[in-house]
């Protein structure tokens, strides 16, 4: 047995987790150092340096034997815990390293990544980013991928971006490493690394969590987890993976029965509400969908587009999915405002803020909901946003209402009705190319100047993508939905939406997840971010090189925290004390950044700044070129504000 | 919006007019004292550097900018969400100066002479991939 007081590390102190990295390797095959040279077995001597022993620092002072110097283990609980996972078909893992799931980590590489059916994983380095490449990838795949997360301080490290899953109604499986016993905890750290009940920190804003204490507990537990996280309105969800209960084998070598994933179906809307709901909608002269996050699947995109026909109504899409394809006549998100004035009828599916899209409406629009989000709600965040008082709510799926919904409107229109429907379709496609030629008029101002207008750099992207199968995995509302206005658009995964709480830093993690898995369909995935968000987490830059994933990541950068700048001048002119100072701490600037010299340095291919918008095609077609040989590319566009 | 809310609305764009009226005459601003301001300002932040607009953020403020009492009375009294600006933060002859400036930037090319925003449509395409 290895003495563990006394390590003797190869050069520098690696601390607890590396000294115990050390202690499991040895005897493996010669593995190259983050260093270059080869890795020395653990437990014996460094031959290659004559430095002592560094004295151990205070993290290994106290260290006791651990389970796994117990000698050679049977079975391991968490290998079980990784079969669960896979029956699930969760076979994709994001994570940062942390001692609280070390059991669990070890199990994924020596046992997940090799057995069938192979998991796959991305490393990253910040908690955060783990939790939002989980928020892009679902958004894009379709099901949920996992996250291991260490325990406290790595939950709290992940606590925003499950906030921002939460709020986009987006499923995560987060796994939290646990001290749950006392006597697991030994030295300083394991106790500042421990909680009592550490998932109560997101409880506010995760839709269930569960703290396993048996490998039985925790087949049952992940199962339901699953289920919760993906039945609509769909959400986060933590587990607490206690460290004994990874680290101990499988009680009797026999592992527990792992329960099967129930065919769920989402609640769809009374028969009788949905015909009172289909007779509205025939009856209105002016009836407008107002959609936000109705489509889930593409198949509720094609429901969408089949509703909207069989009425030859107005749609109007908040772009929180993608819920309409954007240049279908009947697609009036672009004269949103026009088309929501002319309605006697606006019926919201899956609306985030209704309220703020009829607040204002006559008395005699009629208002009818459809949504999941009516179901399900908590009471700490606002993000249930402002109550919308509607005439009718339905309270269901919106998509899995619809083909009742499209029955009921084919059902019950009259044959005389149809005429008056294709004249409203006919009127709606002329107002549709009105305002695409609109936008375009008003993309063409400026188009030359520098820096770089917005319309320029999303036209110029869009010049060199629009044969590609390509997928924009950034929001768009700091680009003022361009994309949308001028580019054509037809397929559900082309576009994933936002952040949910627009809580910053969320679009460079969740565009490597999105990116990961589009790449398994060889799509190419695009995202548009501005630098302040991307500046929470350029580390982002390593983890895209690190994992080899095909993204094209153009920093919208126009050096500021530009949302901020016209709040805090509302401020300082109430105050009358000027606003020439209102750049202080909006501003990125002196230094400015150099994203291409920083993407560089991590390995990926850096871009730019790109300063005349004459450039940006050359620029945009080499960085192109590298993300379809299967890597990350950035492109630095220094541009105007919005 | 009643008889007694349009009254009040209707007082309020005439105090507006009142407010703005001696100021009102054609400004003869310093175009580049202007630009100095517009950027130092960050009025570029919402209307673009050369005020072609800012999207959601802020309107096109030019080429060919509204009269200068609009502006001056929207610089003033605002609707919607931009922040109103006194004269103590930002004086008439400083509004004539970026008035000035907006009335200097010449019109860019129409959009039908520009070919990246005349892209013919695609080919709509079924996604075959299912989700949650």
């Amino acid at each position: 047995m290895v003495d563990n007081r006394k390590p003797t590390p190869p050069v520098t102190n690696p601390g607890r987790r590396g000294f115990l990295k050390g202690t499991t390797v040895a005897g493996t095959i010669a593995l190259v150092s983050p260093f270059g040279a080869p890795l020395i077995a653990a437990g014996k001597p460094d031959a290659q340096t004559s430095k002592p022993p560094l004295r151990p620092s205070r993290l290994d002072e106290g260290l006791g034997p651990h389970p796994e110097d117990r000698g050679p283990l049977s079975s391991a609980g968490s290998d079980y815990m990784i079969d669960v996972l896979r029956k699930l078909g969760v076979d994709h893992v994001a994570f940062v390293p942390g001692d609280t799931f070390r059991g669990l980590h070890e199990s994924l590489v020596n046992y997940g990544l090799l057995t069938e059916p192979k998991m796959t994983y991305s490393a990253v380095n910040h908690e955060e980013v783990a939790v939002a490449f989980c928020h892009g990838y679902a958004k894009v795949e379709g099901k949920p991928m996992a996250c291991f997360v260490h325990a406290a301080v790595g939950l709290q490290h992940a606590s925003m971006a499950l906030y921002n899953a939460w709020a986009d109604r987006v499923p995560v499986i987060c796994l939290v490493g646990a001290r749950v016993y006392s006597a697991e905890r030994g030295i300083y750290v394991d106790w500042v690394h421990s909680a009592f009940d550490g998932a109560s920190l997101v409880r506010d804003f995760t839709k269930w969590d569960n703290t396993p204490l048996t490998l039985e507990d925790f087949g049952n537990a992940t199962v339901r987890a699953y289920k919760f996280a993906t039945t609509p309105p769909a959400g986060p969800v933590v587990l607490q993976v206690d460290m004994t209960l990874q680290e101990n084998p499988i009680p009797g070598d026999t592992p527990p029965r792992i329960p099967d994933l129930p065919h769920s179906t989402p609640p769809s809307g009374d028969d009788a509400a949905v015909a009172e709901v289909a007779k509205l909608l025939i009856a209105a002269e002016s009836p407008v969908i107002a959609a936000d996050r109705a489509a889930r699947t593409s198949n509720g995109l094609a429901l969408m587009v089949e509703l909207a026909e069989s009425l030859q109504c107005a749609v109007v899409d908040s772009y929180a999915r993608f819920n309409f394809p954007w240049r279908h006549p009947l697609n009036q998100s672009s004269r949103q405002g026009a088309a929501v004035a002319e309605a006697d009828l606006v019926l919201g599916l899956e609306m985030t803020d209704f309220h703020g899209l009829i607040g204002s409406l006559r008395k005699s629009v009629k208002t009818v909901s459809i949504t999941s989000e009516d179901l399900y709600m908590k009471s700490n965040y606002g993000d249930y946003q402002h109550f919308s008082a509607v005439d009718i709510a339905v309270e269901a799926d919106a998509e899995a209402t619809l083909p009742a919904l499209i029955e009921a409107v084919r059902r019950l229109t009259p044959t005389d009705r149809k005429s008056a429907f294709e004249a409203r379709g006919q009127r709606l496609a002329e107002a549709h190319q009105l305002a695409l030629q609109a936008s375009r008029e008003a993309a063409a101002v400026g188009w030359d100047q520098q820096p770089i207008s917005v319309p320029r750099l999303c036209q110029e992207l869009y010049g060199q993508i629009k044969d590609e199968d390509w997928a924009l995995v950034s929001g768009t509302v700091f680009q003022s939905y361009w994309p949308q206005q001028l580019w054509d658009a037809d397929k559900h995964y082309q576009y994933i939406g936002d952040a949910g709480a627009y809580g910053l830093g969320y679009l460079p993690g969740a565009a490597l997840g999105a990116a990961t898995a589009h790449a398994k369909h060889g799509r190419l995935p695009i995202a548009i971010g501005g630098d302040g968000d991307f500046m929470f987490s350029p580390g982002v830059m390593w983890a895209a090189a690190h994992n080899r994933i095909p993204l094209l990541y153009i920093i919208h950068n126009n050096r500021a925290y530009f949302n901020e700048i016209m709040a805090l001048q509302r401020i300082a002119n109430r105050r009358n004390r000027g606003i020439d100072r209102t750049g202080i701490g909006n501003d990125l600037t002196q230094p400015l950044i150099d994203y291409a010299a920083l993407a560089k340095s991590m390995g990926v291919a850096g871009f730019g700044p790109v300063t005349d918008p004459k450039d940006l095609a050359s620029v945009l077609k080499q960085a192109i070129a590298v993300v379809k040989r299967g890597e990350p590319a950035l492109v630095d566009v220094v541009a105007q504000g919005r | 919006m009643d008889m007694r809310q349009l009254a009040s609305a209707m007082g309020m764009v005439l105090g507006s007019f009142a407010l703005v009226s001696a100021a009102a005459a054609p400004a003869p601003g310093n175009a580049a004292d202007g630009e100095r301001l517009f950027i130092g300002d960050r009025c570029y932040a919402c209307h673009g550097t050369q005020g072609a607009g800012g999207g959601i953020a802020g309107p096109r403020l030019a080429p060919d900018p509204v009269p200068f009492r609009s502006f001056l009375m929207q610089l003033r009294q605002p609707v919607r969400r931009m922040p109103p600006y006194s004269e103590r933060v930002l004086s008439d002859g400083q509004a004539a100066d970026i008035y000035a400036y907006l009335k200097s930037i010449p019109p860019g090319r129409p959009a039908g002479q520009i070919p990246l925003l005349n892209l013919a449509p695609n080919q709509g395409r079924r996604d075959p991939h299912p989700r949650w």
